[in-house]
Parts: structure tokens; sequence; C-alpha cells
């Protein structure tokens, strides 16, 4: 009962606290504290799921009204969540740990940004950009194309194990990286650290505005790879996936196709990077080799750590949190400080307008990764959602 | 295809000379790796931050020295020598403690968990530097001061000339591997490291105190990183906290390359990839007509890795790695 | 034409030889593989299972050459095995090792799981109650949803048996199903398996060292010393052979009835 009243209570609140104080980054955070409560809290599922639809389908729009940055932030983490869920296949269910997850998201990316900017003009002559509404068939087509990087990746790497696994797919991810940064010449296929623009965009449905629109198309996507994601795993492809990371020579002997099943995964998890670096490119209309580098990687990393690997709705809290952190809390921070600078505060007698003007918190994501993935290592491997089986596996004594 | 083929044989020895001194430091680098692995089998993700901060403690000194005037008055191989000695001490240092804090806690844990604390280190020491470069100096892009000594340029023979710096660079990277070499193979201590790298069990039933080795073992390959990072900006002036990252995974393929846990195997690697690097870099845009440049010398390194680690794991000189009981 | 054979099967290792030479068939029934320690008789498993690849000689299972394929491959054709030291997938349940077993006889594919079809949902259902059937056979009905870590030792074994049996073989292939047992675990076992070759038409290959279990359940066994194959024959006639006695205890020796092991 205190449960209900708290989780209504809480929510209401903070989503008034964000429309009367559109500017204040706390009273965001809380917003977003009170659904995760929501999502915990002992109160009845169809309470629950009410109380989150609404969140998220009528109460984010309006905060959006309010403040158009929240819809921002809320709509990159939809789409880091879509990418932390297709590297949680990967890596939490297969247990092949990929350093080098974003090149599929460059991929897709790449894809829409040639064929639906006026770009493609230089390598095919004419006929370009395509339509903005080619974007949705582009949807398929950048998961497509990813899918299929995913297995040419998965190919040669089969035999690997652990380190050396992941070295290599790190460094296919640094080939792809300076692949971008160079292809613009002799053909120009990428346009190099210049980066394609303008690319296209679709037409909104009701004539809504772009911010919206995206939002709730990430929204939708989110949905659909959830329900993707649980069904691989209660499945006999989820079950042959699990085993090989157990054992992977009992699981031969029991007859899971090991090549089979490694690149199912590496195509699976491919695809979902592929399909939101479509929608990325036509997000943000100007794409160039910059967002596409081991940072986004690990970043990702990061979070299907932090999350839980293995683990949705770990999937879904890391890339939350990491998105939040990054976007939200150390930008904020810097603001803050600047803020503090310029009232000319003082702290233990040292001023702080003194700060060396290089010292930019909002820099300091690598930080933030940093030391998320050593404490999870050492604190809680498992993650804070774990999944059932991972819990298991990593905290039941005598490994 | 307009190939200059007396362009192609003037600059050889000058690549050479790249290619050397290139191949030394990565050697240098690769050891930090390869010593771990062989007494861990765990890749030392972080070595390539351990690296470069040797590089800046080395600036630091240099910096500190040409503020107070004192950096052209005193002679240079003195000034050289502690600038290696204090990069070669923290980068040591600094090893040991991450080993201590980050790593030591997950050693019985399944291997993939060791390994992302190291990712998680090697980001962690990156914005560390920047934070305390920012703080203390308000620049994280430094540039090693120039000592006008080491400028001078030697003449070898009638059309090369080489200067002192690279010869510099080339005699400390000679020294450093031959004190390693000594080490590991003549003092008890480098007895027992390899003992430990090759059944930690049985040394430890010998009486080798294991956690005492292991230590050491990053240490030393800690400083070799330092001593790397020091000649690096010596040789190639500017650095950042976040240039290690690509030497480190060159170095690391150096070390697969010649064998991962095989110490010789790892200066054969960092040589033969150097030397690699170099002419891809010169010769490429050359023999391409300029639609390949030496942009594409990182493919090079990275796809050799990618190549050894698939065909050839054991590398050129094999593989040193522990007995399984 | 024997259900499986194996002909001439040499294995080296470097300098080693591991098997020499090995010649086995088996139409039907139990067989039983004995020897002392090191005598090769995993190792011959492992060639049978496609683990290892020989140096010299073939195997046929059903007619078809066995050499050169994947060991999933072999198992679709129909032969599983167990291992010595019991690779469960420690942190999945029972039923989901189970299921996993299941893996090679499975037709579905990435569609039906996606898109939940009514196929998908029968072929589901089917395997859960096959799986269940299974774990009842062996007797672990009640520890269904028990992870496999936290399962009793003698339930360790029976539950790799019954994920063996998952993949519907014709022949098994199991390594020292009664290591570690009691007596009375022992027989019960044995009284499984012949219920299992007698209801599955299932043809069995035993690694044992436990005599009174082989003496008791094989139909036939063979004695393996030093790579090379000494003797084989019914139980009786094996126990009573001069040089079978000799490779297990020496030159002078009493006959090894009911000695658990080497």
């Amino acid at each position: 009962m205190i449960q209900t009243l708290l989780s209504i209570g809480l929510m209401a609140a903070s989503a008034l606290g964000v429309a009367t104080f559109p500017r204040s980054v706390l009273v965001f955070l809380l917003f977003q504290g009170s659904l995760v409560f929501v999502y915990r809290a002992r109160i009845p599922e169809l309470l629950r799921w009410s109380l989150l639809v609404v969140a998220l389908l009528v109460l984010m729009p309006v905060i959006g009204y309010f403040n158009g940055y929240y819809l921002e932030v809320a709509t990159q983490v939809g789409i880091f969540v879509v990418l932390a869920l297709g590297l949680n296949i990967v890596v939490g269910l297969a247990g092949l740990l990929d350093l080098g997850y974003v090149a599929f998201f460059a991929v897709g990316a790449y894809s829409w940004a040639i064929f639906g900017s006026p770009h493609a003009n230089i390598i095919f002559g004419g006929g370009f950009p395509l339509a903005g509404g080619w974007f949705y068939p582009f949807l398929l087509i950048g998961l497509c194309t990813a899918a299929l990087t995913g297995i040419l990746l998965g190919l040669p790497v089969l035999r690997l194990h652990g380190d050396y696994l992941a070295i290599v797919t790190l460094g296919f991810g640094e080939v792809i990286r300076v692949l971008a940064n160079n292809l613009d010449k002799p053909i120009n296929l990428t346009n190099g650290p210049k980066g394609i623009t303008p690319i296209s965009r679709p037409p909104t449905p009701f004539g809504l505005p772009y911010g919206e629109y995206f939002y709730f198309l990430v929204l939708l996507l989110v949905v659909v790879v959830v329900i993707v994601n649980r069904r691989l795993e209660d499945s006999h492809i989820g079950r042959a996936w699990e085993a090989i990371r157990e054992d992977e020579l009992a699981a031969r002997a029991m007859g899971v196709p090991l090549v089979r099943m490694k690149l199912m995964a590496f195509a699976c998890g491919a695809s979902f990077a592929g399909v939101m670096g479509v929608l990325f490119s036509a997000k943000q209309v100007f794409i160039n080799p910059e967002s596409f580098t081991f940072l986004e990687s690990i970043g990702v990393l990061a979070m299907v750590i932090l999350g839980g690997m293995g683990s949705i709705p770990g999937a879904i809290l890391g890339a939350t949190v990491v998105t939040v952190l990054n976007l939200q809390v150390l930008k904020g921070f810097s603001l803050w400080l600047n803020e503090l600078k310029n009232a000319g505060v003082t702290v233990l007698g040292y001023s702080l307008a003194d700060l060396p003007t290089q010292f930019e918190p909002a820099k300091y994501e690598r930080m933030v990764f940093g030391i998320i993935l050593v404490l999870m290592m050492i604190f809680r491997p498992q993650g804070i959602f774990p999944a059932r089986r991972r819990q298991r596996e990593l905290t039941t004594p005598g490994g | 295809m307009g190939m200059d083929f007396e362009l192609l044989v003037r600059i050889f020895p000058e690549v050479l000379l790249d290619g050397i001194i290139l191949g030394f430091m990565y050697a240098l680098i690769a050891l930090g790796y390869t010593m771990v692995y062989g007494v861990l089998e765990f890749i030392n993700f972080a070595h390539s931050e351990i690296f470069i901060a040797g590089a800046f403690v080395g600036v630091e000194i240099l910096l500190g020295l040409q503020a107070r005037g004192l950096l052209d008055g005193f002679p240079w191989p003195f000034i050289l020598l502690l600038a290696l000695m204090a990069g070669m001490a923290a980068s040591g240092l600094l090893a040991v403690a991450v080993e201590r804090i980050a790593y030591r806690p997950l050693r019985g844990a399944p291997r993939l968990i060791p390994l992302i604390s190291a990712i998680g280190v090697s980001f962690f020491l990156q914005d560390l530097i920047r934070l305390v470069e920012s703080l203390w100096r308000n620049a994280f892009n430094l540039v090693y001061p120039s000592i006008d000594a080491l400028n001078l340029r030697l003449e070898l023979t009638e059309t090369m000339d080489v200067s002192v710096k690279s010869l510099v660079v080339i005699v400390s990277a000679l020294l450093m591997l031959w004190a390693l070499h000594l080490i590991v193979n003549r003092t008890k201590v480098g007895t027992a490291i390899r003992a430990v790298a090759e059944d930690q069990a049985a040394a430890s039933l010998m009486g080798i105190d294991v956690n005492r080795i292991i230590s050491l073992t990053f240490l030393i390959g800690g400083a070799m990183g330092g001593a790397a990072g020091v000649l690096f900006g010596v040789q190639y002036g500017l650095i950042n906290p976040y240039s290690g990252f690509i030497p480190g995974l060159k170095a690391f393929t150096a070390a697969v390359l010649g064998g991962i846990g095989n110490i010789p195997g790892a200066m054969v690697g960092g040589l033969v990839l150097g030397l690699l690097e170099a002419f891809a870099a010169s010769y490429l845009s050359l023999l391409t007509g300029g639609a390949f440049g030496a942009e594409y010398k990182d493919i090079f390194a990275f796809s050799a890795l990618i190549l050894i680690l698939i065909f050839r794991p054991k590398g050129l000189l094999g593989e040193v790695v522990r007995e399984r009981a | 034409m024997p259900l499986f054979e194996a002909r001439g099967v040499t294995k080296r290792f470097g300098g080693l030889t591991a098997l020499h030479r090995v010649d086995f068939a088996l139409e039907r029934g139990i067989a039983s593989i004995i020897g002392p320690n090191g005598a090769g008789k995993t190792t011959l498993f492992n060639v049978f299972t496609g683990l290892y690849v020989p140096d010299e000689g073939s195997v046929t299972f059903r007619g078809q050459a066995l050499l050169g394929l994947r060991p999933d491959q072999i198992t679709t054709l129909g032969v599983c095995r167990t291992f010595q030291n019991i690779r469960l997938f420690a942190n999945m349940t029972a039923i989901e090792n189970v299921l996993v077993g299941m893996n090679s006889r499975i037709t579905l594919g990435l569609w039906d799981v996606l898109s939940h079809n009514p196929r998908f949902r029968r072929a589901e259902s089917d395997l859960a109650a096959r799986a269940l059937g299974l774990l009842d056979r062996v007797g672990l009905q009640a520890n269904a949803n028990l992870v496999a870590r936290n399962l009793p030792y003698g339930d360790r074994r029976r539950l790799e048996l019954a994920r063996a049996l998952a993949s519907e073989p014709a022949l098994l292939l199991l390594d020292e199903p009664t290591a570690g047992m009691t007596q009375g675990e022992a027989g019960s076992l044995m009284r499984l398996l012949r219920g299992l070759v007698a209801d599955l038409e299932l043809a069995i290959i035993l690694i044992e060292h436990n005599m009174r279990v082989v003496m008791e359940v094989s139909d036939r066994v063979t004695v393996l010393d030093h790579g090379e194959k000494i003797a084989e024959g019914s139980p009786r006639e094996v126990q009573a052979s001069p040089r079978v006695i000799e490779a297990y205890l020496g030159r002078r020796g009493a006959v090894p009835r009911g000695a658990h092991g080497a």
C-alpha cells in the first residue's frame, strides 16, 4: 500500500517538479529515479506497467515540452539501450567479449548517410539523395548490412577465446575507424574526417516535430528489441549460447554447432547496432568517424557490465545510468562549477575562479567508464540487475 | 604509376633508421605485456597508460629544469638519465599499484573479469593523467623541450646523417634491453620470475613468494614501459594522455608476434613490427601512387595482429606459457 | 554390418603411442572397455567422438565414416558421450541441461523463435515434456529446476546421462559412469542402463574401473593396456585370461573379482 502511494506520488511529484524547474538537472534525475523505483517496487503488475507506460508515453514528451534537452537525453538513452541489448547478446549470452561493437553501429550509420545524402552523387554521379521515405526500408538494409558485417567478423575469430578474441575485435573496430577516416580517396566513400551531411530525414506522421518523432521511434524500437531478446533467450538458441559460454567442449559434444551459433550471436548483436546506426544518422543529420571510436565501444560495454551481463533489465538500467552520467551529470557538474567560479565562490580558502581553465568535468567520460568497469568487476561482477544465471556463476564461491 | 626508384633507394637508410628506433620502442613496451602475460596469463591492458605516464613524468622533469633555466646548463646525459630514472620509477610503481588494487582481488576469477578490469584501469588512467596535468599545468598536450645538444646531426656517410637524438634513443633502448636480459637470466630474481612464469604452484612449493614476484614483474615491466615513454617523448616530442593507446596496441601486437610470454620474442617482435610500419609509412604512398598513404600504417599493425592471432597465435618464436597442473 | 566399427585405430602424441591398432566393433547391447590407468580408454572415446583425429585407422557408424567429422556432427548422427570428470553446464538447471542435449534434434529456425508461432510453441512444450520424461527416467524429476552445480554427486552423473540421452542416440559412450558411487548406487545405475538398452534399442560402450559392475552388466568386455587390445570376450573369459591378470596385478596375483579398479 505504502509502495503504491510512493510510486504514484514520486512519479507525479517529480514530473511536476520538472515542469516547474525545467533547468534543474537534479529534479529530472529524481524523475528518472522514480521510474526505477516503480520498476522495482512491490506493487501490482498492472499498476507498475501502467505507470511506466504513462511515464514514457505521456509524461516524458510533456517534460520535453518544458525542456527539449531532456527529450534529447531520453532519445540518446533509448539508442544506447538498444546498443547495450545488442552487445548483451554477444557478451552476456554467448560470452564473446567484443571490444569493437561500435563498428556495426558505424556500418549502419554510414549506409543511410551515404545514400540518404547528396554524398552518393560523388560515387554514382547523380540521383541522390534518396527521398526521406527511404529511411524506413533502410532500417532493414542497415540491419542486414550490419548482420553481414557481424558474420564476416565472426568467421575468422571463431576459434579464439577470451583475451585474444577481445583484442582481435578491438583491432577490427579500429580498422573500421581508420577506414572511415581515410576512405575519401581513391574513391570518396566516407568523406573522411569531414563526415557526411546533410542526411535526409523521413517525413513525420501527424506532423510531429522531429524531437518527439525520434523519441517515439526509439521507444518503439526498444520495445521490439526487448521482445526479440526475450524470445531469443528463452529458446534453444539462447540455451545453446549459454551452453557455449559455460563449457564449449561439452556443448559441442552435445550436438551444438559452435560455428553457426557463434555467428548467429554476432549477427544478431550486430543487427541491433545496424538499425540504430541508420536512425542515428537520420537524427543527427551529420555524422563523422568521431562518433564511432573505441570509446563508444567501451561505453556500451560499461553499460552492459554495470547493468548485468546477460540481463535485459540490466542492459536498460546500465544504458540509462551511463548515458545520463555523461550527458547530464558530468555536463551539469561542469556548468555548476562554472557558475560557482563566476560567483567567486571559495572552498577551504581556495578560490574556484583560480581553477585551471582546461579542467572541464564534462570531458571525463573515460574516467567514468573506467571507474565503473573496475569497481563492478571487483565488487559486483554480476551487475546491478543480474541475470539469473550469471548471479550463480559469479557469486557462488569455488567458481 | 610513376614509381621513382631512385627516390625509394635514397630514402631507404632513413626509413631503416626510423624503423629501428620505432622497433626498439615497441620492444621496450612489449616487454611489459609479455612479462606480465608470462607470469599471470593475463593481458595488462593498462600498460599503454603506464607507458605514457612515464612520458609525462619525463616531460615534467624536463619542463621543470627548463623553467629554472637549467636545461642547457647541465650536461645532457645527466638530464636524460634523470628523466629516464624518474619515468621508470614512476611507471614501475604505478604498475605495482595497479596490480595490487585492480588485479590482485580478481586473481581467481574467470579470465574475462580481470581483462575488463584492466580496460577500466586503462581508461581511468588516461583521464587521471589529464586531470593531474590540467590542474597542475592547465594543459595536457605537452611538448618535450628540445635540448640543443641532441638536435645536432652527425655525418655517417657522405649522403647520410643522423641526429644525436636518434643515436641516444637507440643506445638507451639497447642498454635497457641488455639490462633486462641480465636481470631475467643472471639474477636470482630473474630466475624466480621465470619459475613463476612456468609453473606457479611448483615455484611456490620451492619457497618462492609468488605475490612478491608478481609485483616485481609488474615493477620491471612497468619500468621498461616508463623508459620507453621517456624515449618516445624525446624522439617524437608531442604527448597527450591518450597517446599511449595506439603504441600500446601495436606493442602488444609485437609481443604476440614474437610469442607472448617470450622475452626475446618481444624484442624480435618489436623490431619486426617497427620496421614493417616504417616501411609501410614511407613506401605505401609511393607504391600506390598516393591512393593509400601513411595513414594506413595503423591498419598494417592491426591487420598483422588479427592475422597472427588467427593463424599463428604462438608467434614467431613460440609461446612460453605455464604448464597446467 | 555392425552398428559401430573401429579398425586399426592408432593415435600418437609426439613420441608416445597412446593407441596402437585397436579394433573394436559393436552390434548391440552393452560392451565394456577396461584396463589399467593410462591404457588409452578415454583417448579411444575421444577418437570415436571426433575430439581427436587418429593417425591411422577408421571409425564407422551405421556404415558412415566418422573420421573428419566434428563432434557435433557425430552427435547428430546418433553417437553421444559423457565425460570422465562430468562436464555439466554448471549454472544451468537440470532441465536446461537436458534441453541443450536435444539441440541436434530441433528443427526450429530463427524465424520460428522470433515469431513465437504455433510451431514454436508446440515444439517447446514437446521438448519440455520430453526433458521431464528423461529426468524422470533417471530419477531426477524432483530436481528438475535445481541448478546443476547444486546437485549431489550421484545426481550429477545421472543428469549427464539424461543429457546424453536427450540427443536420441543409437550409441551411447559412458566414461566411468559409476566413479565415486557406492556399490548400491552403481548397481542401480546399471539396472537403469539395462532398462535403456531394452526399451530404446540403445547400444552402450562403458569405460569402467568397477569390476563388479563390469562383470554384472556387460555382454562383452574389451581390455586395453598401454594402448593395445590384449583381450576381448565375455566377462568370464576375460576374467580368467592370464594376460589380463598380469596387466592389472603384475606377474603373480589373484583374479580381480570385485576389485575396485587397479
